[in-house]
């Protein structure tokens, strides 16, 4: 559970970024380098590369292993992931009760003091 | 109704069951726990009775506005200390229901959900069974991820076009 809490909080991380997003449509159209997919940026090679480190870590790109060009490729098993609606639903109910199990543990301590 | 349409969580309190069944069932105890981390719950309006409404309201403040999310339903079932079942859509603050669409969720996101939590008395202690599920009749839930994602990438598509437009 933790891990995919993890890997899900990356996943919307790296989501909540306009030029991330962009970068995911362009590559929703086919493969490109690095370079194809700085273009239509005003941004330096350094920062669009970061951009695409972050996507690569949340497992929403995949970068080809020829040496010289390295396309990107669009991964969409972890979108399925977030379009899950029951797991943002799980997500919002194990918060909300341990934050019952919490409130619970309050009321208890309070009628104790009120016995004594 | 599958499994990948629900959520189930299954919890035990140490807590006698007439405790956890206020807790679902009384505002005042109800706005203590429930929601998103984060956000506050300023009404839980609660007609407990079969057929009866329920109107709640989430707020989270951010540092330029207050966030707030409404859902209302009806309750299905009660059975005291034992079962409750309700609906849940997401609304306005009148209590009208809205479209997931509408407030920016993808599409597959199901119109009405339907929440059911049954307890169990462990001597004591309680054990808590949630469970929420997509209601399957003509709801866009049955359209499942695949949409979703479909409609995820036109929007990634038109974000694109906004930006190289915007240049």
């Amino acid at each position: 559970m933790r891990d995919e809490d993890d890997k899900l909080s990356q996943i919307f991380a790296a989501l909540a970024n306009s030029t991330r997003r962009a970068i995911l449509a362009r590559l929703a159209e086919g493969e490109a380098t690095v370079n194809e997919l700085a273009e239509p940026f005003n941004m330096s090679l350094p920062a669009i590369s970061k951009h695409i480190k972050i996507l690569e870590r949340a497992g929403l790109i995949i970068k080809g292993q020829k040496a010289q060009y390295r396309p990107c490729t669009l991964s969409v098993t972890p979108l399925k992931e977030v379009s899950k609606w029951t797991e943002q639903y799980r997500h919002i109910w194990e918060a909300s009760f341990d934050r019952m199990g919490d409130y619970i543990n309050q009321l208890n301590l309070k009628e104790k003091k009120n016995d004594q | 109704m599958t499994n990948k349409d629900s959520v189930v969580i299954e919890r035990i309190f140490d807590a006698p069951i007439e405790f956890i069944w206020q807790m679902w069932t009384q505002p005042e105890h109800f706005k203590n726990w429930y929601g998103p981390k984060g956000f506050s719950v300023p009404v839980a309006d609660m007609d407990l009775r079969v057929g009866g409404k329920r109107l709640v309201c989430m707020e989270m403040q951010t540092p330029d506005r207050t966030m707030k999310m409404w859902t209302t339903g009806e309750y299905v079932e009660i059975v005291l200390n034992q079962r409750l079942v309700y609906t849940e859509s997401m609304a306005d603050e009148n209590g009208n229901v809205v479209s997931p669409a509408v407030m920016g969720m993808p599409d597959g996101y199901p119109t009405t959900t339907e929440v059911t939590v049954e307890l169990e008395d462990l001597g004591g202690r309680t054990k808590m069974v949630m469970t929420h599920a997509g209601v399957p009749a003509g709801s866009s839930g049955n359209a499942g991820w695949e949409q979703a994602f479909d409609k995820l990438a036109d929007r990634l598509e038109t974000a694109l076009k906004d930006k190289s437009s915007g240049r």
